[in-house]
């Protein structure tokens, strides 16, 4: 009787219809995932610094991506580029940040021009845009799984809805600032042996981005007393 | 010698129904002492319910026969949901087939609606308030639900929680692809809110503005409050049963028909539903309860996990 419906039982490996990743891809998968969390994470926090946490977060695992990636297909250049990025973009971005916000003396982030989860569900619209739009592209690059590239194309996304949605000129630069960790995930996808000198270059550029909204964040805290944005209304000629 | 598999899935039910009230008792004695306090026994749960059967049972004047009848049809479906989940065997029993996921859910839903419905029969405040305020909650949880569900169909191209369990026992790439963690999240959200703990609603206490479930048997007594009381603590152990041993941890579960062997099993769900109590009493203890409005924030963030499931499913590469 037992051993009837014992028969029954499934061969375990019989049941999994679509592809099962290797354990590489599921995890660089994973990683790529919780980026798009964090970018998601970042419509959460009302306070600043958090915001800027979380910015720091999500480059560390860009740069744990970087790594999984250098020591899984053997592109050792980009041990270097993870050791980089992890400098600039984990302690360098947010310690000027942090500086930038001290001077200023506010906390808190204006309130966005949407509920939480309005925002939420409206991002989670156009980040699937960006994934279906990929994915019918067909791009494949031989280091990582196209699931990844439409995960960096989502957070590109994402961080656009970010900047429009939130109302200070700090969330609007660490929106700019995440949409560039979507852009260099995407470039770990398709180029990861691109030459190190040109993501270098890149890394340069945030840098450069850094002192435009470090100097943008003054200027309008100087003119407005706030970093609110809700007050520019009128064009000027 | 073979157990009669009758007998196991009998087990199974049985199971659940002793073990649900200890595990509730574990769970708040770990939560009793993480806050420093010596906390009831671990069997107070079973002495409460014992208290309260002999205990007279009223309704409501005005009140029809479905007040009485609900707890006796909850109970009764809370008992039907182990027959069809892998509670203790990892090979399927055959009332396993009866229904796939989705029809579990579909009965879990049935037990919560009668409780529901009889909780508005009563007239009293606090009982409808908690049965309309667990309907419009329920009726945003549910997408979250589905979608886990479409995960689970897209990665086996089966609904048989059996199925799952075995395809995540297959070979470790079934673990870390983002498509299962993200589902496993978003379930672990949805169980704190069908279960009514901390960033939800406070699962201990009289807070009757922040009451949801709770308040639902406000009017129930006696035997009747006894059985909505036991069937809420299954609730939890089914829920958790699903969570361990369909998605986070299927193993340990009984390969053949062997009384060690199922032994072994019951002993292993109980540690796994006891593991899963203990970080629900740690995240009890270190979050602070949502405001009512706020609980959507908390139910989106669920529904954006379980949709990216999903999406990463669809591309292929999840």
């Amino acid at each position: 009787m037992a051993g009837a419906w014992l028969a029954v039982r499934h061969a375990p490996g019989a049941l999994a219809v679509s592809g099962v990743p290797s354990v590489f891809n599921g995890s660089a998968n994973a990683v790529a995932v919780v980026v798009l969390l964090l970018e998601f994470g970042m419509f959460r926090q009302a306070l600043l610094r958090d915001q800027i946490r979380l910015y720091a977060a999500q480059s560390a695992a860009v740069s744990v991506l970087a790594v999984i990636v250098a020591a899984a297909r053997h592109v050792p250049e980009l041990y270097i580029l993870a050791a980089l990025s992890a400098a600039l973009k984990v302690v360098i971005v947010p310690l000027v940040l942090r500086r930038l916000l001290r001077g200023a003396g506010e906390e808190i982030a204006g309130s966005g021009a949407l509920s939480l989860a309005t925002t939420v569900l409206l991002a989670i619209a156009v980040g699937a845009f960006g994934f279906f739009a990929v994915g019918t592209l067909g791009i494949a690059g031989v280091t990582l799984p196209q699931t990844a590239l439409g995960l960096a194309m989502a957070v590109v996304l994402v961080s656009f809805v970010l900047m429009i949605v939130r109302r200070d000129v700090v969330s609007q630069a660490i929106g700019f600032f995440s949409l560039e960790n979507g852009v260099s995930l995407a470039a770990l996808v398709i180029a990861a042996h691109m030459p190190l000198i040109l993501e270098v270059a890149f890394l340069f550029d945030l840098l450069v981005a850094v002192v435009v909204f470090g100097v943008l964040i003054r200027v309008h805290h100087g003119r407005a007393e706030s970093l609110s944005t809700s007050e520019l209304t009128r064009l000027r000629g | 010698m073979m157990l009669p598999i009758p007998a196991i899935q009998a087990l199974q039910v049985l199971t659940v129904a002793a073990a649900a009230p200890g595990v509730s008792g574990v769970i708040a004695k770990v939560e009793a002492r993480l806050q420093g306090r010596r906390g009831p026994r671990v069997l107070q749960p079973y002495f409460d319910l014992a208290k309260l059967c002999r205990k007279e049972a009223l309704a409501p004047v005005g009140a029809s026969w479905f007040f009485l009848a609900a707890p006796l049809v909850a109970v009764t479906c809370y008992l039907t949901v182990p027959l069809l989940i892998p509670v203790l065997t990892g090979y399927p029993l055959p009332l396993g087939y009866m229904g796939d996921i989705l029809g579990g859910g579909f009965i879990l839903s049935l037990a919560s609606f009668v409780v529901a419905v009889a909780a508005l029969e009563t007239g009293s405040p606090y009982a409808q308030m908690g049965s309309s305020r667990a309907k419009t909650f329920a009726a945003i949880t549910e997408p979250v639900v589905l979608f886990v569900v479409f995960t689970v169909a897209l990665i086996t191209g089966t609904d048989l929680p059996y199925a799952l369990a075995a395809t995540v026992r297959s070979s470790a790439g079934q673990i870390v692809r983002p498509a299962h963690l993200l589902a496993t999240a978003a379930l672990f959200m949805v169980i704190l809110y069908e279960t009514g703990r901390i960033p939800v609603e406070t699962h201990t206490g009289t807070n009757e503005f922040g009451m949801i479930e709770e308040a639902r048997p406000f009017e129930h007594s006696g035997p009747y409050y006894a059985l909505l009381k036991w069937g809420s603590a299954m609730k939890q152990l089914i829920l958790f049963t699903i969570l361990a041993n369909v998605f986070l941890v299927p193993w340990g579960l009984a390969g053949t028909a062997r009384p060690a062997d199922v032994g072994l099993a019951i002993v292993a769900l109980l540690g796994k539903a006891i593991g899963i109590g203990l970080a629900i009493a740690v995240i009890d203890n270190s979050f602070a309860k949502l405001r009512l409005f706020k609980i959507t924030e908390f139910v989106a963030a669920a529904f954006l996990l379980s949709v990216l499931g999903v999406f990463t499913l669809y591309l292929g590469g999840g």
